[in-house]
C-alpha cells in the first residue's frame, strides 16, 4: 500500500485540494518580473539569517550557563573547548549583525521604492516592529556573555529606559528584576532572548508574510507588468542566498572568532565604553542633549517612523509633493543615521 | 544570468564554497585562555595531618605549597617523607596525635623514591661544599668570629652537611620544600643564592655574557617545566643547561654537577679533575662539555673557546707562582712577619695563602680566593669585565703593590723591578702563554699596536714552547695540542697585521686625534677659586 | 519566458538529482558537512585519558593476604597483597555499583546488596555479579607500590 494512501485511510483530506493548494501558494505563487534583478529579491535574507540565528542560538543553549558565576565562563567553554564552539558562536554573532544590517537595506529598500503606501500600510508598521524586535534581540543576546560591555551596556540600557515617560520605572524594575544588575537580570534576559522574543518574532513574520501573499509584492513604475512562478527561480535564488549567507558567516567566524573581552566587574566601568555599533545614532544623540530631551525624541522619531505611511499623505496631498517629501525625508533620516554612527565610531 | 541553468551552477558553486569553508572549521583551534589543573587525591594520613595544621594554624601556608608540588599529584603526602622511627636525631611526637614525625627530613628520605639523583649528588663536589668549610676554612676558623659565620658561611656550605643519620646533603638547596618545584631549580637565580660574590661571582658572570644576556631577555617565554631528562628547549643557557641538563647531543641529565669540569678552577692552582669526582677522566668530563657547547655553537669556535679558556688557567698558576715567590723573597728579608698559624703543634693555616694579618698577605690571599677566581672562571664563562677590571688588572695590580711593599722594606730584588724602566717587565714577572689571533674572529687591527709580541725577542718560539711544556705534562688534550699548533703555523693571518687596514682608518685616527687635542684646551678655564 | 518555466514539474524537479547529479551531490554533501559539524559540536569530546602514578602502600605495609582501602577520586579503592606482588582493584561491585567490603578474616571481598562475593584476586566466587573487580595498573619501585590514575582537571566542565 503506497503511503499516500495509507495517509488517506486515516485522515480526511481532499488530496487534490492539497496538491492544488500546494501548487498555488508555494509552487506557481506569482511573482512580479522586477524581482528578476538581484537588488529587488532580498527581501528574505533578513529570515534566512533569522534561521540561522534559531538554529545556533538553540544549539548554543546546549552550553551557556545563565548565572553571573558561569556565563562568561560557559561563553569561554563554548567558544575554546567545545568543538566546533567558535563556529556555532562565530555564526550566532555575526549572524546577529549580518542580520541587523539586511533589515537596515531591506527597509531602506521597501522606504526608497515607496513600498509603504496604501495598501500596505499595516505590513510597514509589522515591519517596524520586526525590526525593535530584532535590536531587543540583539540587546538583550549580547548582554548574555556577560563580559564588562554586555554589564554595562545592561546597566546603562535599563538607566536610560527609566526615563520612559509614565511606564519607565516599571519597565526598568521589570528589566533588571530587582533595583540592581544582578543575577535575576541575567536570567531575565535570558528568558526574554530565548522565550519571549522568538515566539513573538516568529508570528510577526508569519504576518508580515501572509500580508505579503495576500496582497502581493508592491510593483515599482518603470517595470514590465507580469508574473513568473516562485518555483524555480525565485526559489532557487534563495537556496543561493542560504549557501552564500552560510559560507559567509563561516568565514567571518574563522577569520574574526568572536572574542570574549574582560568578565564583568561590577565596580569598573572601562574608560573607552560603548554598545554595539547599530546603537550608535542614539548613543551620540543623546550625547548631545539633555537626557529627557533625548528619550522624548527618539520615541517621537520611533512613532513617527511607525505611522509614516498615513503622516506622508497626512502633510502631502498632491502626488509629487510626496514623493518629493518622502525621499528628502528618507535622505535625511539615513545621512543623519550614518553621520552619527560615523561619528560616533572614530571618536574616542 | 537569470536562466535557471545559471541558477543551478550557481548553487552548484556555492554548495561545493560552502563545504570548503565548513572542513576548514574542522581544522581551526581557538587558542586557550585559561588552563585547569588536576585534581588531588589526599591520602588518609595527610588528610589527618592537614586538619590538624590548619586548626592549629600551625606552618599552614607549606599545605598550599605541597598542594601545588608534583608529590601532592603523586600521592606523596606528609608521612611519606616526615615518617620516623624511635631515636631518629629528629624525631618528634605530634601533640595529640599518634604520628612519630620526623622534622627534618634529609636525603636519606628523598632517596626512598630519588635514590639516583642523591648518588649522583654524592660524588659532587657540592656532596664536601661542608667539608671545604669545616676542616680546610680558616677564613671561617681564624679569621672571623664564629657567631658571624652562621648566617653567612654555614648557610651556602650546608648543601653538604653531614647529618647526624650519615645522610649528606640538602636537596631543598636547590628546589626548596614543599613545592619542590622544578622550575625553581632551574633558574640561575637559584644557583646564584650562593655562587656569587667576589670571591666567585657566577651569576654575575653569567648575567654579563650574551648567555645571561639571552636569558635576561627571553627567560619569561621559555617553558620552565619541560619534562625532566629531555634536552632543554631553550635558546640559551642557563647554569643547570651547561652544568646539569640533558643535551640533544646524548648528553645525560645529572645531580652530578662534577661531571663537566675538567679543571679545580677554584683552587690555588688551576689542577686537572681526578677520577673520582664524576667517575670520569678530566678529557672525558672536557668533551662532556664541550657537547653542551656544540648544541649551539660550531665546533671550531668552541674548542677554541676552551682552549684559550684553558690556557688562561695555566696562565693564572704561573701568576700564583709568581705571587707566591715574591712573598717567600719578602719573608726572606724579614719584611713580613707572619707565616702559618699553629695551635697544639699542628699548623692551621697555610701560608702564603692565609697569612691574614698584613696588607700584603691580604694582597696574596686575594691573588687566589679573589681576583685569581674571577680572572679564570671570567675567561671560562664570558664575562669579559670579570677576566679584565675585576680579574688579571686586579692581579697585576696586588702583584705591583706586594712588590712595592718590598721596594720600600729593603728587598733589593722588589726595588730593581720597581725603578726598572724596561717596558716588558710586567709580563716579565712571570712565564708567558699566549693564542695566536682571536676566538671571534681575524681582526686586521686588534694585535697592531706595539704588544710584547714585538717587544719582547722570540716571543712566539718561546710561548709555543711553554704550551707544549704543559701538552707534555697531560694538562692539554692531543686534539687542543693539535688545534694550538695549527694555529701558531698560521699565526700571521690570525694576527692579523698581514691585512689591509680598511680606508676610513685614516680618518678615524685623524678625528681621534682631534678629540684628544680639543679635550685640552676645553678644560683651559679662568676659574675663581676660593683661598 | 514564465509560462515556460512554470512547466518544470516535480518530475523535472527531480530529474535535476540525477541528471545534474553533480548539483545534487554537491547539495547534499554540503548538508551532509553542516550536520556532521552539528553534530560534532552537540557531543562532547572523549578526551584521550591520561594517567599518573599514585603511591598507594610501602612494602611491609600490607601483610601478606590482606587489602588497604583508600579513597581515590571519591571513589573507594583496594590494594591487596598476594603472593605474586600487589594488586590494586575498585571497591564497586561488577553487579549494580554498590562498595564493596573487604573481610580480613575471610581474606574476600563481599558486597552487601545482593551477596556478591569475590576473592582477594578480585575474581568473582559466588553472586550474581558478572564480572571481576576492575583492576587498576600497580608498579612497585624502590619499596614503594604505586598505581596508575586516571588524571581529572578541577574545574566545572569534568
Amino acid at each position: 500500500m503506497k503511503l499516500k494512501d495509507w495517509i488517506l485511510e486515516r485522515f480526511p483530506i481532499d488530496f487534490q485540494k492539497f496538491v492544488e493548494i500546494n501548487e498555488r501558494i508555494f509552487i506557481k505563487e506569482p511573482i512580479p518580473l522586477h524581482m528578476k534583478k538581484w537588488f529587488y529579491c532580498m527581501g528574505a535574507t533578513p529570515l534566512i539569517l533569522f534561521g540561522f540565528q534559531l538554529v545556533t542560538g538553540i544549539l548554543l543553549t546546549f552550553y551557556f550557563v545563565p548565572s553571573p558565576e558561569m556565563a562568561y565562563e560557559s561563553v569561554r567553554h563554548i567558544t575554546e573547548d567545545v568543538r566546533f564552539g567558535f563556529w556555532i558562536r562565530g555564526i550566532h554573532r555575526w549572524g546577529s549583525n549580518l542580520m541587523i544590517i539586511a533589515l537596515l537595506l531591506h527597509m531602506t529598500r521597501v522606504f526608497f521604492t515607496r513600498a509603504y503606501q496604501k495598501p500596505r500600510e499595516i505590513n510597514w508598521m509589522i515591519g517596524v516592529a520586526l525590526f525593535m524586535l530584532t535590536l531587543t534581540f540583539a540587546f538583550t543576546g549580547y548582554s548574555l556573555t556577560y563580559n564588562q560591555l554586555s554589564y554595562w551596556a545592561t546597566t546603562v540600557g535599563t538607566n536610560m529606559i527609566r526615563e520612559v515617560p509614565l511606564v519607565g520605572e516599571w519597565l526598568f524594575l521589570f528589566l533588571r528584576g530587582g533595583e540592581d544588575v544582578s543575577a535575576n537580570t541575567l536570567t531575565r534576559f535570558y528568558t526574554i532572548h530565548i522565550g519571549f522574543l522568538p515566539p513573538i518574532l516568529i508570528l510577526l513574520i508569519a504576518l508580515h508574510i501572509l500580508i505579503l501573499r495576500i496582497q502581493g509584492v508592491s510593483e515599482p513604475e518603470g517595470y514590465p507588468k507580469g508574473h513568473y512562478s516562485f518555483y524555480p527561480h525565485h526559489f532557487y535564488k534563495i537556496i543561493i542566498a542560504t549557501l552564500f549567507l552560510l559560507t559567509l558567516l563561516t568565514t567571518l567566524s574563522v577569520i574574526y572568532p568572536p572574542g570574549l573581552g574582560e568578565p564583568a566587574n561590577p565596580a569598573v566601568t572601562p574608560p573607552h565604553i560603548k554598545p554595539e555599533w547599530y546603537f550608535f545614532p542614539v548613543y551620540r544623540f543623546l550625547k548631545l542633549v539633555p537626557l529627557r530631551v533625548g528619550i522624548f525624541s527618539v520615541a517621537l522619531f520611533l512613532v513617527g517612523m511607525t505611522f509614516w505611511p498615513f503622516i506622508e499623505p497626512w502633510i502631502a496631498r498632491e502626488k509629487r509633493r510626496r514623493i518629493v517629501l518622502g525621499y528628502v525625508v528618507g535622505s535625511l533620516v539615513l545621512i543623519s543615521t550614518l553621520a552619527l554612527t560615523f561619528w560616533e565610531t572614530v571618536e574616542m | 544570468m537569470d536562466t535557471v541553468k545559471a541558477q543551478q551552477w550557481l548553487i552548484g558553486i556555492f554548495s561545493v564554497l560552502l563545504i570548503v569553508s565548513l572542513l576548514i572549521v574542522a581544522g581551526v583551534e581557538m587558542k586557550k585562555s585559561r588552563s585547569f589543573k588536576p585534581e588531588i587525591d589526599v591520602n588518609e594520613t595527610t588528610a589527618k595531618c592537614i586538619n590538624c595544621h590548619e586548626k592549629k594554624g600551625v606552618a599552614v601556608k607549606l599545605i598550599d605549597e605541597w598542594k601545588e608540588s608534583q608529590h601532592a599529584v603523586q600521592g606523596i603526602g606528609c608521612l611519606e617523607c616526615h615518617e620516623a622511627k624511635e631515636g631518629d636525631f629528629d624525631a618528634f611526637r605530634c601533640p595529640e596525635s599518634e604520628f612519630l614525625i620526623g622534622k627534618h627530613p634529609n636525603p636519606n628520605d628523598c632517596a626512598k623514591c630519588h635514590e639516583d639523583q642523591v648518588k649522583e649528588f654524592a660524588n659532587s663536589k657540592h656532596a664536601v661544599a661542608q667539608v671545604m668549610m669545616a676542616l680546610k676554612g680558616p677564613d671561617r676558623n681564624v679569621f672571623e668570629p664564629t657567631l658571624s659565620t652562621k648566617h653567612g658561611c654555614e648557610q651556602c656550605h650546608n648543601i653538604g652537611n653531614y647529618w647526624p643519620d650519615g645522610a649528606i646533603g640538602e636537596c631543598d638547596a636547590c628546589h626548596s620544600k614543599h613545592r619542590f618545584s622544578i622550575a625553581q631549580a632551574r633558574r640561575p637565580e637559584t644557583c646564584g643564592e650562593c655562587h656569587i660574590g667576589p670571591d666567585h661571582p657566577h651569576i654575575e658572570i653569567y648575567l654579563e655574557s650574551k648567555h645571561g644576556n639571552l636569558y635576561s631577555t627571553f627567560a619569561s617565554e621559555w617553558d620552565w617545566n619541560y619534562d625532566p631528562g629531555q634536552p632543554v628547549p631553550f635558546n640559551a643557557p642557563t647554569c643547570a643547561t651547561c652544568h646539569m641538563s640533558a643535551t640533544s647531543t646524548g648528553q645525560k641529565s645529572t645531580h652530578n654537577v662534577s661531571e663537566r669540569l675538567s679543571w679545580e678552577s677554584q683552587a690555588p692552582f688551576s689542577v686537572r679533575t681526578q677520577k673520582y669526582w664524576g667517575g670520569l677522566t678530566w678529557q672525558e668530563k672536557q668533551k662532556n662539555m664541550l657537547a653542551v657547547c656544540y648544541q649551539c655553537h660550531s665546533k671550531s669556535f668552541a674548542d677554541r673557546y676552551i682552549l684559550t679558556a684553558d690556557l688562561v688557567n695555566l696562565q693564572y698558576n704561573e701568576i700564583w707562582k709568581a705571587t707566591i715567590d715574591w712573598m717567600k723573597r719578602l719573608r726572606k728579608r724579614g719584611v713580613i712577619a707572619t707565616t702559618e698559624f699553629a695551635f697544639a703543634g699542628q699548623n692551621i693555616t697555610a701560608w702564603p695563602k692565609e697569612g691574614y694579618d698584613e696588607e700584603v698577605e691580604q694582597e696574596a690571599y686575594r691573588n687566589w680566593h679573589h681576583e685569581g677566581r674571577r680572572f679564570r672562571h671570567g675567561a671560562m664563562m664570558m664575562g669579559a669585565d670579570y677576566t679584565q677590571w675585576h680579574g688579571i688588572w686586579e692581579l697585576q695590580e696586588n702583584l705591583v703593590k706586594i712588590i712595592e711593599y718590598g721596594a720600600e722594606h729593603g728587598v733589593p730584588e722588589a726595588r730593581a723591578w720597581r725603578n726598572s724602566k724596561d717596558p716588558n717587565k710586567f709580563v716579565k714577572l712571570y712565564p708567558l702563554y699566549d693564542i695566536p689571533g682571536s676566538t671571534w674572529g681575524p681582526s686586521a687591527l686588534a694585535f697592531r699596536g706595539n704588544m710584547p709580541m714585538d717587544r719582547l725577542k722570540n716571543y712566539w718560539e718561546v710561548v709555543y714552547q711553554n704550551v707544549k711544556t704543559a701538552y707534555e705534562k697531560g694538562l692539554l688534550t692531543d686534539e687542543q695540542w693539535q688545534l694550538y699548533t695549527k694555529l701558531y703555523e698560521n699565526r700571521e693571518k690570525e694576527i692579523g697585521r698581514v691585512y689591509e687596514l680598511p680606508p676610513i682608518h685614516e680618518e678615524y685616527l685623524q678625528n681621534l686625534r682631534i678629540d684628544l687635542k680639543e679635550l685640552y684646551p676645553q678644560q683651559k678655564l679662568q676659574l675663581r677659586k676660593f683661598e | 519566458m514564465a509560462e515556460k518555466e512554470s512547466r518544470q514539474s516535480r518530475r523535472d524537479f527531480l530529474q535535476v538529482f540525477t541528471r545534474g547529479a553533480p548539483l545534487g551531490l554537491a547539495l547534499f554533501g554540503a548538508a551532509a558537512v553542516f550536520v556532521r559539524n552539528v553534530l560534532a559540536y552537540l557531543f562532547p569530546e572523549r578526551k584521550v585519558k591520561k594517567y599518573h602514578r599514585y603511591l598507594v602502600a610501602r612494602e611491609g605495609e600490607i601483610p601478606l593476604g590482606q587489602a588497604k582501602r583508600l579513597i581515590i577520586g571519591g571513589k573507594p579503592v583496594f590494594v591487596v597483597h598476594l603472593e605474586d606482588g600487589y594488586k590494586v582493584f575498585s571497591g564497586i561491585c561488577t553487579h549494580l555499583g554498590c562498595i564493596v567490603r573487604w573481610e580480613k578474616e575471610k581474606e574476600r571481598f563481599y558486597c552487601p546488596c545482593h551477596k556478591g562475593v569475590f576473592n582477594k584476586r578480585g575474581e568473582v566466587v559466588s553472586g550474581p555479579p558478572p564480572e571481576p573487580l576492575v583492576p587498576f595498573r600497580v608498579e612497585r619501585e624502590s619499596g614503594l607500590v604505586f598505581m596508575y590514575v586516571e588524571e581529572k582537571i578541577k574545574g566545572p566542565w569534568s
